[in-house]
């Protein structure tokens, strides 16, 4: 006998019991998946629905690319509807001409009658109209065949069975049945469908190349933000940090006023009569060879020790006058455009002959036409500039004074004793927590979900709070190499939740975000004034807790603190683009037919912003792959984080860039021949048109010529992809 | 000269790579840093030029404090130290040229980087460092194009241009045949001879130590087991280093 209870046999024994479990389980899932999607084997069977999928392929494989006009011939015959009468009508005689046979010529509604004609064009398109005394004709349909759209056969003959209609107040009248036969005449051409379809596949094409153009540089920048490997060692001090936190909407602010300005200055220099006397392209020239001498000079005369405040004056004031000099010359090129589209587009318009008569004129025409387009462009580049300048010079005005503040103060943060340390973190803590709160309530008044951010981030600073100050009552320290122990984590996490969620709930009662939730509204709107600004009493609550949560936080940690920035950028990033991935392209499309109108517009942005997100992710995935040997290699020499980047990290992700926004362009010429469902524009509008008027023909060159250009796009991209892999 | 006092690494994990461990390396020097895998050399090697933080101690290499250095200096230190590696680390899709020039990259302005742009005299240099190292004909190659020899002399190449009066190689023939170490060992021995660089590298093979260093130092377990002359290791003190079945493997 065998060893009962030996580990072989037990272990087996278990094995065999979890295969019979998870089969019981696996069971019993799909059988409650198989109710709840509805499956149902005998709906595909029924016979009229099996009739009209097939009709509805059938219509679909024969899609209408060609035309030809036709001749239309009709043939009636009279129709009694109720036969008391006694028909002594002649039938027709086959005297070699076209004609058709009822027979009988007279009935009920209902009865079946049959239409036999003769002499008619071979092969001709046939179909039956029932003409009443009053209203629209009818079509007919064929009961053998159960079609409307019949053929004559070769000997031009005829012969389709119908039933009578049931018309109200027939009774008695003489109706005719009609056989209207077309007959092909003239050019074979492309159908008016296939010329849309063209037109329409093309417009899909170029909203692919476009939404997939403008997302990669975007994402290209975005993607070493998510890059884990690039971000954390990315480290402040909390002092610094804040400074530049702070720096952000100072900074926004007098760029968007100042360079902002200034931007627009440029625009109306490059579009004003200076820049068309002195010739357009002087101004900036001008500007940039002025400014480069500038910083030269102050390279070449201003020099001082490395280190010394003086150097870093200079280096700041350097920094300040490449960027006025580009701001301006950005704007004088904006200008420029909008004056150069002009120009051009008059130039077309001068060049332009009346007629087109010869082909002379017609080239003229073309060349007219194609110098107006680049004039359209250019001024269309130009306008966008104009727009956008402020913004731009907001930006870089937030970027720059944080960039400045952030250097200047490093040094003298650094090196301060502990009590000033306290005190300049909880004051820094204290302002960078109202600004930030007050960022976040602006945002969270918009929306129910939105307005949970709020709580949200208090949470996450209360939170932090009592950690630190429990790992300071209880002086909990890293372990010498710079890590926690077990305990530490454990205790710190616990209480960390604990604390987030009490103060989320406080947040949450107070500020009655409750209410917005369920309710949907927005908090109400009474307004006080502080420092001649005003606010809602909402965001002033949010301040508060901000600016409170923030000096305690900041006063314990103190502004010696090492803030790991990147990892908070690097979370923020990744964040971001994973929740606009998970939006499907077509709902964001729905947003934005709301916004820009039914369109390719509106395709176009929703495409462009899931590219972003997507390949995104797709890109910061491949820096987090490369090889950390030449980074670690270059920065041995001396070089600089950026310099790394560009010699060590960008050629090692190239052919994955390239091979991703391949991937990725395919996917958006297969998303845009689709967006058109919910309004985005290109085919999928065309296709959806047609088939809710069940021109199903139609709607077959349109699903030929989607099938057709997703195929080779496909392939070609599959193949320049092999060839980068290779 | 080179001072390293108390030197001690303890990795997150707790792991203690180096412990107090000081050594004093005079210019011109060329040290041969010997032991077991994990025995702290290339750790020892990184924190002088701060590529790893230590967690103690200090490094002061020609009256500057390493240890204590900003951001800024440290970069301008890393500008006179060069380092070469083991697995080559140069950028396998660039050009060799390009791989060279980018030793410059400490010394230009950062502003060129972005456009690839680097004075004429150091595209000269660069050919000039090829040529030194006998490779001059790979220059407008791929760098993967390129033996594992060739590779490791690109690196000395690309750590050349940086004219350095220190140079770290960590296992820098580890990955190569007993001919080709010796052709690389040999330029390295040229840089030492010639230039005056002194040189701090890790290797594996007691024989080479023996060819081309002035000094060996052996590390176990994060201490120096063995400081001096290569001809006084004897069988006693191989195994004091290595352990006690450890035998030596001759590359010849």
């Amino acid at each position: 006998m065998f060893n009962n209870n030996s580990p072989r046999t037990s272990r087996e024994a278990l094995r065999t019991l979890v295969l019979v479990l998870v089969t019981v389980i696996a069971f019993m899932i799909y059988s409650y998946g198989w109710e709840v999607t509805d499956i149902n084997l005998s709906t595909p069977q029924q016979e009229t629905r099996q009739t009209n999928v097939g009709n509805a392929l059938r219509e679909l494989l024969s899609p209408r690319i060609f035309e030809q006009d036709r001749e239309v011939f009709d043939y009636g015959e009279n129709f009694v509807i109720g036969c008391d009468y006694d028909s002594a009508d002649q039938q027709q005689v086959d005297d070699g001409g076209p004609f058709i046979l009822v027979e009988p010529r007279c009935g009920v509604p209902g009865d079946l009658i049959t239409i036999e004609g003769r002499n008619l064009s071979p092969s001709a398109a046939a179909r039956i109209r029932w003409v009443p005394v009053e209203g629209q004709a009818r079509p007919r349909e064929d009961i053998t065949s159960g079609r409307e759209e019949l053929i004559v056969s070769r000997d031009g003959a005829f012969s389709a069975i119908i039933e009578v209609p049931r018309i109200s107040g027939s009774e008695g009248q003489t109706h005719v049945v009609q056989l209207r036969v077309a007959v092909p005449d003239g050019p074979i051409r492309f159908s008016d469908t296939t010329n849309e379809v063209i037109r329409r596949m093309v417009e899909t094409i170029f909203m692919a190349l476009l939404a997939t153009s403008i997302a990669i540089p975007i994402a290209f920048v975005l993607s070493f933000l998510a890059a884990h490997n690039l971000m954390k060692p990315v480290r402040l001090t909390l002092g610094s940090m804040l400074v530049s936190f702070i720096a952000l909407p100072v900074g926004w602010w007098l760029g968007a006023t100042l360079l902002g300005d200034l931007g627009r200055f440029g625009v109306e220099v490059g579009r004003g009569d200076i820049a068309l006397a002195l010739g357009g392209f002087l101004i900036p020239v001008a500007a940039v060879v002025l400014g480069g001498l500038a910083i030269r000079w102050m390279s070449a005369r201003l020099v001082f020790p490395v280190g010394s405040w003086q150097a870093e004056a200079v280096g700041i004031a350097r920094q300040i006058v490449v960027i006025v000099l580009l701001i301006f010359v950005a704007g004088a090129i904006g200008g420029l455009g909008i004056l150069g589209g002009d120009q051009f587009r008059s130039l077309g318009d001068t060049i332009r002959p009346e007629g087109d008569g010869n082909a002379l004129l017609w080239l003229q025409r073309a060349l007219a036409d194609g110098i107006g387009g680049v004039g359209q462009l250019i001024g269309i580049l130009g306008e966008m500039v104009e727009l956008f300048i402020g913004g731009v010079a907001g930006l870089v005005g937030a970027f720059t004074l944080s960039g400045i503040l952030t250097s200047t103060t490093r040094k003298p943060l650094l090196h301060l004793p502990y009590r000033p340390s306290v005190v300049v973190g909880g004051v820094l803590g204290a302002i960078s927590g109202g600004l930030l709160l007050a960022g976040v309530a602006e945002i969270g008044r918009g929306a129910a979900l939105l307005g949970l951010l709020v709580p949200f981030t208090t949470a996450l600073l209360g939170g932090q709070i009592m950690v630190m100050i429990l790992r300071r009552v209880f002086h909990i320290r890293r372990r010498a190499g710079g890590s926690r122990t077990n305990t530490d984590v454990f205790a710190s996490g616990l209480l960390f939740i604990v604390s987030a969620v009490v103060i989320f709930i406080l947040t949450f009662d107070v500020l009655q975000i409750g209410r917005a939730i369920i309710d949907g509204t927005l908090p109400p709107d009474t307004t006080i004034n502080l420092l001649a600004f005003d606010m809602s009493l909402y965001v002033f609550d949010a301040v508060l807790f901000g600016a409170v949560l923030g000096g305690i936080a900041g006063a314990l940690a103190t502004s010696n603190a090492t803030f790991p920035v990147g990892s908070v950028m690097y979370n923020v990033a990744r964040t971001l683009m994973n929740t606009t991935r998970s939006i499907e392209p077509l709902i964001m499309g729905l947003v934005f037919v709301i916004w820009v109108g039914i369109g390719p517009f509106a395709g176009v942005m929703a495409l462009t912003l899931h590219s972003i997100a997507s390949l995104g992710k797709l890109y910061s995935e491949q820096i987090e792959n490369i090889d950390e040997g030449p980074i670690e290699a270059l920065l041995a020499t001396g070089a600089n984080r950026l310099q790394t980047i560009v010699y060590a990290v960008v050629p090692q992700i190239i052919p994955p860039y390239i091979a991703f926004t391949m991937y990725r362009w395919d996917i958006n010429v297969r998303m845009s021949t689709i967006i058109g469902f919910v309004g985005g524009g290109g085919i999928g509008l065309l296709l959806n048109q047609q088939i809710n008027l069940l021109r199903y023909r139609d709607a077959g060159v349109a699903v030929l010529a989607i099938a057709i250009v997703v195929s080779i796009l496909d392939y070609a991209s599959a193949s320049i992809r092999e060839q980068l892999t290779r | 000269m080179l001072i390293i006092e108390n030197l001690t690494k303890v990795y997150p994990n707790g792991f203690k790579a180096l412990d107090n461990v000081s050594i004093e390396v005079p210019d011109g020097q060329f040290v041969a840093l010997i032991g077991l895998s994990g025995s702290g050399k290339s750790t020892l090697l990184r924190c002088i030029n701060r590529l790893i933080e230590p967690t103690e101690g200090r490094i002061l290499w020609n009256g500057v404090d390493i240890t204590r250095a900003s951001d800024e200096e440290v970069r301008q230190i890393r500008r006179r130290i060069g380092m070469i590696f083991q697995q080559f680390n140069l950028v396998k899709r660039s050009k060799v040229i390009t791989n060279v020039l980018s030793g410059r990259l400490g010394y230009i302005n950062p502003v060129y980087s972005f456009i690839n742009y680097f004075p004429p005299k150091d595209k000269q240099d660069a050919l000039a460092s090829l040529a030194r190292v006998g490779i001059q004909d790979q220059a407008y190659k791929k760098a993967s194009a390129l033996s594992g020899g060739q590779q490791q002399r690109v690196g000395i190449a690309r750590a050349l241009m940086q004219n350095p009066e220190l140079m770290l190689a960590d296992e820098p023939v580890s990955s190569l045949d007993p001919a080709t170490s010796h052709s690389v060992m040999k330029y390295l021995d040229d840089l030492n001879k010639n230039d005056g660089i002194t040189i701090l590298c890790s290797l594996h093979f007691l024989s080479l130590a023996r060819a081309y260093a002035d000094r060996v130092i052996a590390l176990k377990d994060g201490i120096v087991e063995f400081d001096g002359l290569p001809g006084e290791i004897d069988n006693q003190r191989f195994k004091e280093i290595y352990g006690e079945d450890a035998i030596e493997v001759g590359v010849s």
